[in-house]
């Protein structure tokens, strides 16, 4: 078979069996891969009122038909649950090698169910799939259990995914690594993979991807490629990595400063890009097939950390564990990102927490009292480091942090004077970006993702935030360049619907973000190119971003079992309402709010999604293929604008 | 005689990324793995670092002088090892006689398989071309040399520099 594998690995550890199950011809065609495929599984397999953590519930580790391929940046890996977290559905990629191992060993997804009766973990050698003992391993750094399992099999060469104590603790924002430090973070994935006492997953291929049409494949990955040389973005990112952007968000006014109280701080310039290089960088790294290479890797050199390393940072991790706490010293910043790696924790998140937590503090809604004793100062660097490791390992004052900020004001009886300060929609936290003054379109993925809170890389915006590099581009996209001024509500609607199609088939091929529509060297008519080179399927770009917005679809058709839709399309009241205060004297954006509610309606318009719920119409279902989620949610359309349910506060489900 | 252009490797720029192989494995064989590679990444992922081989061209090359059928030999025209699959026994002697490793033996056919510079590509070896660090060059040894002496010459001067700011 050409570019897909054909077949899925199921793996049931309360039985201990594995079976191989073929993927149909329409299947593939119709879900593609990676996110589009756990998507459904998730949908069809996971009831909403199931308990995250159910033995039952499915983890799917999905990857695309062109993952482990000459396409640039190929590797990436989608892990798919019923999050711990907000409780709805939930999703993750990571890059690294393990995506394109998969495929190399035959597999194009696998589903692991059930609960094993002590610590285990998987070897899958190719279609030979052992459940392997893992006692020994847990409670090990994700590094530790890496080194010891590539001994205990006798193999250097083979990738291996691992969760960190965080995820065996149940922590709800635990995340997975691949490759040691290649981590899909958010939604919590970690701690069902924990609950389900699996340890790791180590895999060796030694197959190869079969492509339909080699020489044509070929020759399009070689203009693609040819095309970064020179691309201005490729340069930034490879040079100073993601945190590239510190200084532009700096001097933009959108770095989530003390949990967005502000935008801009003199000394944020500490952490860019720029001074990490030279500095503490002590190489740069490249996940699979990668023409980009983003990937830091750091040694801290001084003070009391010195001696310490490992992979990162990169902005959206570092943001959150560093200026979102009040933190601008560093190397304080690289310990907090090394901290987080070891433990296992999606260092969004749980900055996002304790961020929170010190603003309860600030405001006198919590004490030391019920801190057990920590004074949560804003740039407590010792504190925040503590915090870290006690929210790992559920102690203490730490325990209430792991179940997220949310669900934290709910245990500590906040009400909503708490949760308004919880800077998160559905759940789950925001990552380290601002939109007030960033970008209408990019704002909006905050309300509107698929996943949460969380969408700087679900409704990437890029025509508004990248596409000034790129004159011209929103006229051929768009057909329009009055969309590529970021505060401007022209054409907002489309963009949010165009780049979140178009990034959710960017998740189905498992491709980087980075590589398509951030850098635009790779347009989506190059990916059907190589998608049909590759596959020798033949879809026409208009088929294939069909497929994307079938995966958006079905996943907010999921939200809507949930009872979960218009009303909970919103951002903090905070982003709407207060003014941004001046940081910096040459800050661009001072005064300015985000009025999300302006560009909803023409982002639905688009969906088409009703107007009283927010759920995906019936008629667009139907067009989509999806008759039978149109079938579920029929009856639920009436049931979420009762009074009853109008009434409740869904800060997560 | 102009002098020949080889493949040099530069540890130091190599991020892991494996575009290299992809290339390789690709044009050789219309499929993508790393086991059709003719070039090799090997990564410690611990600590971060990333390791390129490929063929080092060699001019008295171990892989001819150990095949014992006259598959692997040194092809007169272009200077470098090559190996005729028409003749090749699969023994894996010159495989394991290279002293970088990088003599693969192909899953399907048993027969062993080597870098030949993606002849006939006129921009190139693949591996070079794609990679996106300058962890692999396709240039003439001195050229490859008066740039790394430069290379030194500049750390050099940079470090006498920041010492005078000090």
């Amino acid at each position: 078979m050409n570019g897909w594998s054909g077949k899925r690995l199921r793996v049931d550890l309360s039985t201990g069996k594995s079976i191989s199950e073929p993927l149909s011809y329409e299947y593939r065609r119709k879900w593609i891969g990676g996110r589009g495929m756990n998507s459904e599984v998730i949908y069809s397999e996971v009831p909403t009122t199931l308990d995250a953590f159910d033995p039952e519930a499915r983890v799917c580790f999905g990857v695309g038909p062109i993952s482990g391929t000459a396409a640039p940046a190929s590797g990436r890996v989608t892990i798919s649950c019923k999050s711990p977290l907000t409780g709805g559905f939930g999703d993750s990629n990571m890059g690294g090698h393990w995506g394109a191992e998969v495929k190399y060993a035959g597999w194009d997804q696998i589903i692991v169910q059930g609960k094993a009766k002590h610590p285990v973990y998987l070897w899958i050698d190719d279609e030979n799939v052992e459940i392997r003992d893992a006692r020994h391993l847990w409670g090990k750094f994700p590094r530790e259990a890496d080194t010891m399992i590539k001994q205990e099999l006798g193999d250097e060469d083979i990738h291996i995914v691992v969760i960190g104590p965080a995820g065996e603790n149940l922590v709800r924002y635990a995340c997975t690594f691949n490759d040691v430090y290649r981590a899909a973070g958010r939604c919590g994935q970690g701690a069902v993979i924990g609950s389900k006492n699996l340890k790791a997953i180590a895999v060796r291929g030694s197959g190869s991807v079969g492509i339909a049409r080699p020489k044509e494949f070929f020759d399009v990955c070689n203009r693609l490629r040819q095309g970064f040389k020179d691309d201005p973005m490729r340069k930034f990112l490879y040079e100073v990595g993601s945190l590239s952007l510190i200084n532009v968000a700096n001097h933009d006014g959108w770095l989530g400063i003390k949990n967005f109280q502000q935008g801009s701080h003199p000394d944020a310039h500490l952490m860019s890009g720029e001074e990490h290089a030279t500095t503490v960088l002590k190489h740069r790294e490249g996940c699979f097939a990668c023409p980009i290479c983003c990937g830091r890797f750091t040694e801290i050199k001084e003070g009391e950390h010195a001696g310490e390393y490992g992979g990162g940072p990169e902005y959206e991790h570092s943001v959150p564990t560093g200026p979102r706490v009040g933190i601008f010293e560093p190397n304080a910043i690289w310990h907090n990102m090394i901290l987080t790696n070891n433990y296992g924790l999606d260092g969004i998140e749980c900055g996002g927490s304790i961020a929170t937590a010190m603003e309860w503090y600030e405001k006198g809604l919590i004490t030391t009292k019920d801190t057990g004793g920590l004074e949560l100062e804003w740039g407590n660097a010792d504190v925040v480091a503590k915090l870290i490791g006690m929210i790992a390992m559920r102690e203490g004052f730490g325990d209430i942090l792991a179940d997220g900020a949310s669900r934290a004001a709910e245990r500590l009886g906040l009400g909503d004077e708490g949760q308004k300060y919880t800077i998160a929609t559905r759940g789950m936290c925001l990552p380290g970006d601002d939109p007030r003054g960033l970008g209408f379109a990019y704002g909006v993925g905050f309300a509107i993702g698929t996943r949460g809170g969380c969408d700087h890389l679900r409704c990437l915006a890029s025509l508004e935030l990248s596409g000034f590099m790129y004159p011209g581009l929103n006229t051929k996209i768009l057909g329009d360049e009055r969309p590529v001024k970021p505060t401007t509500t022209v054409g907002k609607g489309y963009c949010c619907f165009y780049e979140e199609n178009q990034k959710a088939m960017v998740d189905c091929l498992n491709v980087c973000c980075f590589t398509t529509h951030w850098s635009y060297a790779v347009l989506t008519a190059d990916q059907v190119e190589y998608f049909n080179a590759a596959t020798g399927m033949d879809i026409t770009e208009e088929e294939f971003m069909e497929v994307g917005e079938r995966v958006v679809n079905i996943e907010r058709a999921y939200w809507g079992r949930m009872l979960s839709g218009l009303r909970e399309d919103t951002i903090p009241e905070r982003f709407m309402k207060e003014p941004m205060p001046q940081g910096t004297p040459d800050q661009t954006n001072v005064g300015a709010t985000f009025p999300v509610q302006k560009i909803l309606p023409g982002y639905y318009k688009y969906r088409d999604y009703d107007l009283e719920t927010g759920f995906p119409s019936e008629r667009r279902l139907k067009m989509l293929g999806l008759d039978y989620v149109a079938k579920d949610l029929a009856p639920l359309r009436a049931k979420y604008n009762s009074e009853a349910e109008k009434k409740k506060k869904k800060y997560y489900y | 005689m102009s002098e020949k252009k080889v493949l040099i490797f530069n540890q130091e720029k190599c991020t892991g990324c494996r575009s290299c192989m992809m290339g390789c494995s690709l044009y050789h064989d219309g499929v993508c793995g790393k086991v059709a590679s003719r070039v090799a990444v090997i990564r410690n992922e611990v600590v971060g670092e990333s390791f390129v081989v490929g063929c080092d061209l060699c001019s008295d090359a171990p892989c001819a002088a150990v095949c014992p059928t006259g598959a692997c030999s040194i092809d007169p025209k272009a200077g470098i090892a090559k190996i005729n699959a028409a003749k090749c026994i699969g023994c894996k002697e010159c495989a394991m006689a290279c002293p970088f490793g990088v003599i693969n033996m192909s899953v399907k056919t048993g027969k062993a398989f080597k870098c030949d510079l993606c002849e006939g590509r006129s921009e190139g070896p693949v591996c070079a071309d794609w990679c996106p660090t300058g962890a692999i060059t396709y240039t003439t040894p001195t050229i490859a040399f008066k740039a790394k002496r430069r290379e030194k010459l500049n750390d050099r001067l940079q470090a006498a520099k920041a010492g005078e700011e000090v």
